[in-house]
């Protein structure tokens, strides 16, 4: 059966977390993120006091939102979404105005200095496109991120979205996320 | 750390673009009021007629240096997308900024025209075409500008207001708060630039036209930020935590005792205090030079202050993460 749409996110199983940041510096290197910027990144949520402590580990990126709000503000169209979902910045369009950096409810974006336009993680388009998969997926040692595209029935991600409880990051912000995080 | 992506620049951008905005605004008015067909206000009118585009020029100017890659600012102009209100702003503000200057050009006399062109080489004859008298065009001009400069003052606030991942910005009471400064801090700078100008001595009336306009103008916008805070704290969890930056967090001080104190209630009573014997005890208007400029010059420090404060406490509030606040 061909599958006609596409639709890519990425499913996070923080509890396995062990904060080792493999997924940052893979992402550094495969996109050659400049130095002091970052398109991906381990939240630390601590909770109590010692010696009842926790800490929580949360990886978090561009979360591709259905809807993006950074898509919507841009005022030349180079923030844009493909059709299977990922939202792009396309350089040679980018004004450098910095609007969808603050339209963007998650912090995903940085600006690049040096070339004077914005960016931000791109879920490895050039190796999505290839068939390959993002390269923070392909580096976590623990398994905790799972990419795929949700239309696709046979995906492992559609199988652990059935299976198990999940939750996104604030979607009162109205812009659909699509890093899903299980419980 | 929550780092600011908009700095110092966007808040003078939006400042200025508003303030072109009230000069225009207020211009043109003084340019349609007449008593007997005779205008009252001409002086008030060709002031603000020769003010009105500069402000929003070097602001539009200081915006586009702002940029990333400032020289690919026209590409702002090979698009056109009506959901970012940076585009409709961009082709408003050009609008504007065009039409500001028809009438400021409208408003030259005849040899001041005439000198302007005198330093045009002769060659130029096309543009030496446009060496013509169009002064009784003022108040075609004035009314097609109204609804830009209008346009332009709701537009420096829709700018913020639009941003749903910012609570603190995210109400189209904004909007109107920005829209109203706007124009009160028009009708100041009006009020400062009469009073400085020592060669032509401002009249009476004139002072009298331009506070009881600031009344008007400070009346709304305070009746816009009261009900904002208001508004704010009977809405969802995310708007009232981003409310506390101006109710206990870092911008509160700012807020109040500069903005809402110093900047609007303070010149607020001044105004007031210099109109009331006129208007309820039918005595003349004093219009004491040293009050108007001391709260014309606070209107104008406040305005500032309110873009600054809504530029940087706008971009810390986030329904994410509350930047400084966790
Ligand atoms: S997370 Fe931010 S940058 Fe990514 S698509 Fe959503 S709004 Fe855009
Ligand atoms: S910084 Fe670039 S991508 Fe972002 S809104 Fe401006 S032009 Fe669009």
């Amino acid at each position: 059966m061909a599958i006609k749409k596409k639709r890519y996110a990425l499913v996070i199983d923080s509890r396995k977390c062990i904060n080792c940041k493999a997924c940052v510096v893979a992402c550094k290197a495969e996109n050659k993120v400049p130095v002091g910027n970052f398109r991906n990144r381990i939240n630390e949520e601590r909770k109590g006091e010692y010696p009842k402590l926790s800490i929580n580990f949360e990886p978090e990126q561009c979360h591709h939102c259905a809807d993006p709000s950074c898509v919507r503000v841009c005022p030349t169209g180079a923030s844009w979404q493909r059709k299977d979902g990922i939202v792009l910045v396309n350089y040679d369009e980018c004004i450098g105005c910095r609007y969808c950096m603050v339209a963007c409810p998650y912090d995903a974006r940085y600006f690049n200095e040096e070339e004077g336009v914005v960016d931000k993680c791109t879920f490895c388009s050039h190796r999505v496109d290839k068939g390959d998969i993002p390269a923070c997926v392909e580096t976590c040692p623990s398994k905790v991120r799972v990419f795929g595209d949700l239309e696709d029935p046979t995906a492992r991600i559609h199988e652990l979205l059935s299976t198990r409880r999940y939750r996104v990051k604030e979607p009162q912000t109205g812009n659909g996320p699509q890093l899903y995080y299980l419980l | 750390m929550h780092e600011f992506n908009w700095g110092l620049l966007i808040v003078v951008y939006l400042f200025l673009g508003g303030l072109s905005a009230g000069l225009f605004f207020a211009a043109g008015l003084a340019n349609y009021l007449t008593v007997d067909d005779k205008p009252v206000y001409a002086k008030v009118a060709r002031m603000g007629a020769l003010l009105a585009p500069w402000p929003v020029a070097i602001g539009s100017g200081l915006l586009i240096l702002d940029l990333g890659n400032w020289y690919r600012f026209y590409k702002l102009f090979l698009h056109f997308r009506w959901q970012s209100p940076m585009s409709i702003g961009s082709y408003l503000l050009t609008i504007f900024t065009l039409i500001a200057f028809v009438y400021l050009f409208a408003w030259l006399k005849e040899d001041e025209r005439k000198w302007i062109f005198s330093k045009i080489p002769a060659t130029w004859k096309q543009v030496h075409r446009l060496n013509v008298d169009i002064s009784s065009w003022r108040e075609k001009i004035a009314m097609v500008g109204f609804p830009f400069s209008i346009g332009v003052g709701i537009y420096t606030g829709v700018l913020l207001g639009a941003v749903s991942a910012r609570p603190f910005w995210n109400t189209n009471l904004v909007a109107q708060m920005f829209l109203f400064s706007a124009l009160s801090s028009g009708s100041a700078a009006l009020l400062l630039a009469m009073l400085l100008d020592r060669k032509n001595p401002v009249e009476k009336h004139e002072t009298k036209f331009l506070v009881t306009l600031d009344v008007v103008f400070i009346s709304l916008e305070l009746f816009i930020i009261l009900p904002y805070i208001i508004h704010g704290q009977l809405s969802s969890q995310a708007v009232k935590d981003a409310l506390t930056l101006i109710l206990g967090g870092p911008y509160t001080v700012v807020f109040w005792v500069f903005f809402l104190f110093l900047g609007l209630l303070v010149p607020l009573a001044i105004e007031v205090y210099e109109l009331f014997p006129s208007i309820f005890k039918g005595r003349e208007f004093h219009g004491s030079r040293r009050m108007a400029l001391t709260a014309a010059g606070l209107v104008l420090f406040g305005g500032f202050l309110l873009r600054y404060i809504f530029v940087y406490a706008g971009q810390v509030s986030s329904f994410h993460r509350m930047g400084l606040l966790r």
